[in-house]
């Protein structure tokens, strides 16, 4: 309990000092955020060019695929807020040495180097998402229970739990390679990869591919499965296998990221 | 929704190589040094990209993957509209657009180049070449050039591979007289890029930020140069509106002639308009520059 | 006395360095087939220091210093050999190990770069969960010791080198470890900032009895500071005692730097002292303290000099000298 509470108490102390250092440089801040806004725009005039030629797009109808839209903006806006910066930092601190420094410090790596600092300029990306599920969800005539929105939130944490997981194995590898433009190169190809419903799969030439991408590395799941307990129905099937893939997922990250801590101590000089 | 790939991201990720070295000593340049020095150049980045083998082998992966993705989407997307072409395009087509867009941008993306010019301007290292008997625009054309030459020959392998698994999407090579036309536009596409980029730049004569608006810039360009899709997939007069623009050069058309979609009198007409905008966006760059420079000197380096 | 605070024995740390072939072939072939040799890092360094103590490691670039250190903080697992700090065994990272000690690197920074050094203390004090009171009388009594009292407000940045280094050390000691771990702290500062670290240090170390270990390749941080010294070179552990036992050796012998108006040979210089270089018009010579004087205004005399500087020789040149060829010293003729 304790515990918990220090380490709430951490966070907050970094989000405050990255605000502070944020707002220092505005007009960056501002610019950031203005292109955001505008990738919102370019993503949403996509989603609306598609659907103005199609009324379905593998078994999502618009408003089902508009929540989907929302659910992966917010989960982007989640990661990129809290965990991209300081993953794409670790390359760096390993060159420069100053890994050292975060491991001499009393507190859990994975939480220092993971947590340590809180990118601002990307967090109204998770308001606007929510937005985007409300209205999106507003053009579906859903009945309403507890269930299906505590089963919405475990999925959330769930998608949230599997990125991060993937992240943190695509950072771990930062230890044995030595170029940081490959890390966020195959976080591009993670994401791309999550973008779309799994649906897509389904039937075609590539029906594999998506159940490897659903089973074995099941990055498919991650945004499918809280747009799909909201916007369409509840499989509990699925719902069940995600809790356990994510269960496993984040205990096998961490052990991953251990053993490349563990090389890099016994590499470096 | 496809969002743009590393290589598009402009100025956010450098993929390319580097910027802007520094220029040659202060004597005349001979054409064969010239020459040499960009086989040099070519030679030691196809070491520098074997030595980071896992990089290497990356980035052939990286090209191919979300390409299955994009594929697969409008699959879905054809078969949900249960047309056989969404304006004008078949689903062959489309994929072959999307695919022909990559070669588009391999010779029009100038990563690097106007945060290279306003970071020149910055910090003054612009002095070495007004002291020596360099043009800055045409040293960074030739620069650009030669390693665009050795970029597109690393990635031919790659690139090959991946449209001959991609062949059934293709209706077939385009005859001789359009493929000439394909090629110019390919060429003419990389100097309307490389100054319109370069106009960007120009802008740090007179702004000390210019990465936040080129940011913005290359986030609509993204968008209006149809690298997402088809500008003909908008809605009312957006194509036409939008192809008015210099931008539909930088990915669009190009990709739209190797189709056979623009043929004879309108091959021509196109490649002419491709043409024109290449000419003023020269013209631009350098009046920008004169004028730039004149306010530089006026505030002393 | 009782136990000590550092206990190592038989530590060996080896490396295996990859080679890079040359040229294209070699690259090509290095996407197959890599080639290796393996290092010596450090070579079974065993010593043992007692609490209170400040002790130097002492060594020339690359001789294992701060391998060694790494390992006694824990950040590197040695291939051989055991080592005690504090009572845990430092590659194992206990929390409460962590909480007792400090590694401060000489140009590594760990204090934010925007803000000020204040807000680092401030985030110190949650990552190290101290008391507020007991932490704002530690910081106040540092930053009077440092004398740094006005800058804490200012972004770390905007502070020189030498008070950058204060905050590092003000930032590493308020939680009061017991055992404070240096690697070349005084490095690339100028000589009043050292001197104040030094003084600063030393103070510390009487007032609380911290323990110090601190690494250079400084003859004068070793001395300002350090009563016993281990010389590390090429991994191994060659010296371990008291300073006064080697500062003779180490100050008996000083480089003359000459620059001569005629090209000159070695032979000529030879019975001067030992050549270390002749090259055209500059040449390197060692010669013993005590004959420094009486050396230069012999070649005076002899030749038409232009520029000359008496300096330390490079530590490198001296424990070879002193420790390894044993050679005595060369008496001019």
């Amino acid at each position: 309990m304790i515990a918990i509470r220090r380490y709430l108490r951490l966070m907050g102390a970094f989000g405050r000092y990255c605000l502070v250092n944020e707002l220092a440089f505005r007009g960056n801040f501002i610019a950031k955020i203005l292109v955001e806004v505008l990738w919102l725009a370019i993503l949403l005039l996509f989603y609306d060019t598609i659907f103005s030629r199609t009324t379905v797009v593998a078994d999502w109808s618009k408003a089902e695929y508009l929540v989907f839209v929302g659910c992966y903006y917010a989960l982007e806006g989640i990661i990129e807020t809290f965990f991209l910066e300081n993953c794409s930092e670790f390359s760096e601190l390993i060159r420069t040495g100053e890994l050292d420094f975060l491991l001499l410090k009393p507190i859990d790596e994975q939480f220092l180097i993971t947590c340590r600092r809180v990118d601002w300029s990307t967090a109204p990306k998770i308001p606007t998402g929510g937005l985007i599920i409300l209205w999106g969800l507003s053009q579906l005539n859903k009945e309403w229970d507890t269930t299906t929105v505590l089963a919405f939130a475990l999925m959330s944490v769930c998608a949230i739990a599997m990125a991060y997981s993937f992240l943190l194995v695509l950072t771990s590898a930062g230890v044995w390679m030595v170029r940081n433009q490959s890390l966020m190169e195959l976080w591009w190809l993670v994401t791309s990869l999550m973008r779309y419903p799994k649906e897509i799969y389904d039937g075609t030439w590539a029906w594999l591919i998506g159940r490897f991408f659903t089973y074995v590395l099941p990055l498919l799941l991650v945004i499918n499965m809280p747009a799909q307990v909201l916007a369409k129905a509840l499989d509990w099937k699925l719902i069940g296998l995600t809790l356990a893939v994510t269960l496993i997922l984040l205990f096998g990250s961490r052990k991953f990221f251990l053993l490349a801590l563990k090389s890099y101590r016994s590499a470096s000089s | 929704m496809p969002i743009m790939s590393p290589s598009d991201a402009g100025a956010l990720v450098l993929r390319d190589g580097p910027v802007v070295p520094s220029p040659l000593p202060a004597t005349t340049i001979t054409l064969s040094q010239i020459v040499r020095k960009y086989f040099r150049i070519f030679r030691s980045s196809l070491i520098e990209r074997m030595v980071y083998r896992g990089d290497f082998l990356l980035g052939t992966l990286l090209r191919f993957l979300p390409m299955i993705t994009t594929i697969l989407l409008w699959q879905a997307v054809y078969k949900g509209s249960g047309k056989e072409e969404l304006a004008g395009f078949t689903f062959q087509q489309m994929i072959a657009y999307l695919l022909l867009v990559h070669i588009s941008r391999m010779f029009s993306s100038m990563p690097g180049l106007a945060v290279g010019i306003a970071r020149d301007i910055r910090d003054g290292s612009l002095k070495k070449y007004l002291v020596q008997p360099l043009h800055m625009l045409g040293y960074l054309t030739a620069y650009r050039m030669a390693h665009k030459v050795a970029y597109i020959s690393m990635s031919c392998v790659p690139y090959a591979i991946l449209f001959f698994l991609c062949r059934q999407f293709f209706g077939g090579f385009p005859d001789p007289a359009v493929f000439l036309g394909y090629v110019i536009s390919l060429l003419l596409a990389f100097f309307v890029g490389f100054y319109f980029e370069a106009c960007i730049g120009m802008i740090g004569f007179w702004f000390l930020e210019v990465t936040s608006f080129l940011y913005v810039i290359n986030t609509l360009n993204f968008f209006i140069s149809g690298q997402m899709f088809p500008i003909d997939l908008l809605p009312g007069v957006w194509p036409t509106l939008l192809k008015l623009l210099p931008f539909q050069y930088l990915a669009y058309f190009p990709a739209l002639v190797f189709l056979g979609k623009i043929q004879g009198m309108a091959l021509i007409q196109g490649l002419l308009a491709e043409l024109a905008w290449a000419l003023i966006l020269v013209v631009l760059a350098n009046v920008l520059y004169r004028l730039g420079l004149r306010r530089y000197s006026a505030f002393g380096g | 006395m009782g136990m000590p605070i550092i206990e190592a024995e038989g530590l060996s740390k080896n490396y295996r360095v990859f080679q890079k072939n040359p040229g294209l072939w070699g690259a090509l072939r290095g996407l197959v087939r890599r080639e290796y040799k393996e290092v010596k890092a450090v070579d079974q360094v065993s010593f043992s220091i007692e609490p209170g103590e400040m002790v130097a490691f002492l060594g020339p670039n690359g001789a294992g210093k701060t391998t060694t250190l790494k390992m006694l903080a824990g950040l590197i697992y040695p291939s051989t050999g055991k080592a005690q700090v504090l009572g845990y065994i430092p590659w194992n990272r206990p929390d409460a190990f962590r909480r007792q000690f400090s590694l401060v690197m000489g140009q590594k920074n760990q204090l934010w770069w925007d803000l000020p050094a204040s807000d680092s203390f401030q985030l110190h004090r949650e990552i190290y969960s101290l008391d507020l009171a007991a932490f704002t009388k530690t910081l106040g009594e540092l930053t009077e010791l440092f004398g740094v009292k006005e800058l804490t407000r200012q972004p770390v940045r905007e502070l020189s080198l030498g008070e950058r280094m204060k905050m590092e050390l003000i930032a590493s000691l308020l939680h009061q470890p017991r055992l404070l771990l240096l690697d070349e702290p005084t490095i690339g500062l100028d000589v009043v900032a050292q001197v104040t670290i030094q003084k600063c240090l030393r103070e510390y170390n009487q007032q609380r009895g911290v323990t110090m270990l601190l690494t250079s390749h400084y003859m004068r941080d070793v001395e300002a500071l350090c009563p016993r010294v281990l010389v590390i070179t090429h991994g191994k552990l060659i010296y371990d005692g008291p300073l006064a036992g080697i500062t003779e050796q180490f100050n008996r012998i000083k480089s003359l730097r000459l620059h001569f108006a005629d090209e000159v040979a070695e032979q000529d210089l030879a019975r001067y002292g030992q050549v270390d270089s002749v090259a055209g018009t500059v040449a390197e010579l060692k010669v013993e303290r005590a004959r420094v004087a009486e050396t230069l205004s012999a070649l005076i005399d002899r030749f038409t000099i232009v520029d000359m500087s008496v300096q330390d020789p490079p530590l490198d040149h001296v424990i070879a000298q002193v420790f390894e060829e044993g050679h005595a010293n060369h008496e001019p003729k």
